[in-house]
């Protein structure tokens, strides 16, 4: 489109200024003056920058999408550690309670509360705090009243279980010199008598 | 070609290639040919695959690239009332070996697992050394934490071919407390108590999870579908732990003291009818069921043994009479030294010449001639029919199986004799949980409360509905009764005029009855001279919180209800109020009176 308006131009400059018909002055001017063709520079621009934008482009995806792999199984992996740590946790948390539960067994806290001389009352009696004042009768607890915590042991048989070998010692007047010789020999029979009992065991 | 002209040398070269190759149509006929047959033997592979088991193929091809893990449900707890665990489920391990593997190193192995885990040295080193075998148990239902702890030590010691895997743990953490209702499990299934009649409610169902793998690891976001497991749901019992405790080792003592061959014992809150403790002795560790003496001590005797009450039953028999009108706390009875009754004769326990009782009186000696008498006044049927309301002879349905119904003698059999008898509780038999229910209608003032084992409610195996939601009230003597009867039964741990002052609670107004029955052996099926030994009572007598009926069977020290289970209700009744914090009353105790003196003016 450009190239038909060209010619008309340059026609026109061509048909106004004759050669011959002007000064050697004004045709130098006019020889100025004419417009030629200018060949159009074209700049080649170098292709780095789009095959390196590119390339950046593919590299950047696949590193990306590696990297996007490599977390995801990482995250797997996190994940599966963590499950089974959580399960781990979970089996220790009910081991423990299982353990408590084992500890808070009534008959255990029984056992122990009565190795410390403690019994359970055998009768209830209140004390109303706003006054002061008890309510129902209150009775030492004591030995006797206490709960048999453990089933009671087999009876021996008569071999195994001998009467104890009681030795009734009739008391003698003190006698200031053999003071000694008696409290030895008492020493004796206690244990004489001691030790049958604590075989039986009944 | 064609186009080229012929020439001569050309002709015999192709004519030589021809009879190298063969004509274009041969070829293509046979390149045809191949093809078909080919493409016949993918159409009849397709027609394989496809059509003859497409879904054994398919199922093959997912398998190939997926895991199915199996999610196993947690069993659901047996909790008390205060949520204390009666039964739990522990995420367990079992630890199994391969004896290819530890054959070599068995001994020392051996010796490091019985150092760890709770197993004996020579099993362990005989499944460590089994021949032609890859699978050998070491341990079975071990706490998860420790299984892996042993394995794990196991490994670093050096020692090859130990592993775990999943076997859920059942843990019993009161041992025998309340082991004959919660029950026990096998080694996969529920073999007795709760355990096994709410199976389906404890179990809850397996889920499975399927995902994708591949080179034996998970595809991140390969595809996986999840069917979730449904965990067992909990059972909560009516049962205080503390105070079931109590009570077996008071029952223990008992029998123990009294050379019986059980007791069984039953506490009731008088209001809710929920059972607090429901003990049988003797009893089971529930974490080694195999320790049991007897088959009979698994279950619950107070459920299932069926026994003739005794006195126990004359609260019923005179508070229906009261009830009918027929008589009054203060009615005057003449009591003979013996009383016959078609062709038997019916003594007291004590003898006596003829005395002059109130009906409190009655109550207060527990005197048979004297009930016999009183109840005579009832019109026919009119006993039986009360006696049903109160809840003998049927089923109390508290969830528990094998529950026996007793045996309140038919209408067609039921004559005058037998109504004398069962008047004192003889010729009919109970269960502990119908005589304690009956008793509590009285402390409840004549309203009868179903009794509840379960909090809440809860469906059975068999698809029985029980629990607190489902208990029923139905009024069975009036209040005015109730009451009377109250008063009566207060005077039987009088120490002047009861016989029973052992039961009495210093301090409180306590009403209670004692039952000295005779037992009907399993030989002959009669009374074979042994006897069945009851205190039922309620505490405190005018606003009663709890019910509590001790059965001793057959006691060898000659006690009868009053001296055996008299003190083992008060100690129970004892550890009941002031567990649950209840203060007497404050009250005056009844002073009714027991005996009147002939000629002398009636008082009404």
């Amino acid at each position: 489109m450009s190239s038909p308006a060209f010619q008309i131009r340059s026609g026109r400059i061509r048909a106004a200024g004759a050669p011959g018909r002007v000064s050697g002055l004004a045709g130098a001017a006019l020889h100025r003056a004419r417009l030629t063709v200018v060949p159009r520079t074209r700049t080649r621009t170098s292709h780095l920058p789009f095959v390196t934008l590119v390339s950046f482009v593919l590299l950047s995806g696949v590193v990306g999408l590696l990297m996007f792999n490599t977390s995801m199984q990482q995250a797997a992996f996190t994940a599966t550690t963590m499950e089974q740590q959580a399960a781990t946790l979970n089996a220790r948390e009910q081991t423990l309670r299982m353990e408590l539960d084992a500890l808070r067994d009534p008959q255990r806290v029984a056992l122990k509360a009565q190795r410390m001389g403690m019994v359970i009352p055998a009768t209830p009696a209140f004390l109303r705090l706003t006054d002061g004042e008890v309510l129902g009768t209150p009775a030492a607890a004591t030995r006797e009243n206490s709960l048999r915590l453990l089933p009671r042991a087999p009876q021996k048989p008569a071999v195994l279980d001998p009467a104890p070998n009681v030795v009734t010692v009739i008391g003698e007047p003190a006698d200031p010199g053999a003071g000694d010789a008696q409290r030895h020999r008492g020493r004796d029979r206690n244990k004489q008598q001691q030790e049958p009992r604590s075989d039986g065991n009944r | 070609m064609r186009r080229t002209p012929p020439r001569p040398s050309a002709r015999a070269q192709s004519r030589a290639r021809g009879s190298l190759r063969g004509s274009p149509h041969l070829r293509l006929r046979f390149g045809f040919l191949v093809i078909a047959m080919v493409l016949s033997v993918f159409g009849a592979r397709l027609v394989q695959l496809q059509g003859v088991d497409p879904h054994a193929y398919a199922a093959m091809a997912a398998a190939e690239g997926t895991d199915i893990v199996e999610l196993p449900a947690e069993r659901g707890d047996i909790l008390d009332r205060n949520g204390k665990p009666l039964a739990d489920s522990v995420d367990g391990a079992m630890v199994v070996a391969n004896p290819e593997l530890t054959r070599e190193k068995a001994p020392e192995l051996a010796k490091f697992l019985a150092g760890r885990l709770d197993v004996d040295y020579f099993e362990t080193l005989k499944a460590l050394r089994l021949k032609d075998k890859q699978f050998a148990y070491i341990a079975r239902r071990v706490p998860a934490s420790k299984a892996e702890a042993v394995v794990t030590a196991a490994e670093e010691a050096g020692f090859d071919g130990l592993d775990t895997r999943h076997d859920p743990v059942r843990d019993y953490p009161a041992g025998d407390v309340a082991a004959n209702l919660v029950g026990f499990m096998g080694t996969d299934e529920a073999l007795a108590g709760f355990e096994r009649n709410f199976n389906g409610l404890l179990a809850g169902h397996d889920g499975s999870e399927r995902y994708a793998v591949g080179v034996g690891n998970r595809i991140p976001l390969g595809q996986a579908t999840i069917e979730p497991a449904v965990d067992g749901q909990d059972l909560h019992t009516t049962i205080d732990l503390d105070l079931q405790w109590y009570v077996q080792r008071v029952l223990r003592q008992t029998r123990e003291d009294a050379r019986a061959d059980s007791a069984f014992a039953v506490v009731l809150d008088t209001q809710t009818g929920e059972v607090l403790a429901l003990a049988d002795d003797p009893t089971y560790d529930a974490r080694d069921p195999r320790s049991a003496k007897a088959k009979g001590d698994l279950v619950s005797r107070a459920m299932t043994d069926v026994y003739e009450p005794g006195s126990v039953e004359k609260v019923l028999t005179l508070s229906a009479l009261i009830d009918a009108g027929k008589a009054t706390n203060k009615t005057r009875v003449v009591v003979p030294s013996s009383l016959v009754s078609g062709d038997r004769v019916i003594h007291d326990w004590f003898s006596h010449d003829t005395l002059y009782m109130t009906l409190a009186g009655v109550i207060a000696q527990s005197s048979n001639i004297g009930t016999v008498l009183a109840s005579r006044n009832f019109e026919t049927g009119q006993l039986r029919e009360y006696l049903t309301r109160f809840g003998l002879g049927q089923k109390t349905n508290v969830g528990i199986a094998g529950e026996t119904q007793g045996i309140l003698p038919d209408p067609s059999i039921w004559t005058s004799m037998t109504q004398d008898r069962i008047a004192f509780g003889q010729s009919l038999s109970v269960n502990a949980m119908q005589m304690a229910a009956a008793v509590n209608t009285i402390a409840n003032g004549g309203v009868r409360v179903s009794p509840s084992l379960i909090r809440g409610a809860a469906v059975t195996d068999e698809g029985l509905e029980v629990g607190t939601d489902t208990a029923t009230t139905e009024r069975v003597v009036s209040k005015r009764a109730a009451h009377q009867m109250t008063l009566m039964m207060e005077r039987v741990v009088d120490p002047d005029v009861g016989v029973a002052p052992s039961a009495q609670i210093p301090g409180y107004r306590v009403a209670g009855k004692t039952g000295t029955a005779q037992r009907v052996g399993p030989a002959c099926g009669c009374y074979n001279n042994t006897f069945t030994v009851s205190f039922a009572g309620f505490a405190p007598a005018d606003e009663p919180r709890f019910t509590v009926y001790v059965v001793v069977q057959n006691p060898r020290n000659g006690g009868g209800g009053g001296s055996v289970g008299g003190p083992a209700f008060a100690k129970i009744m004892s550890y009941a109020l002031s567990r649950y914090g209840v203060p007497p009353t404050g009250s005056a105790p009844s002073r009714l009176p027991t005996t009147w003196r002939p000629g002398q003016v009636a008082s009404r």
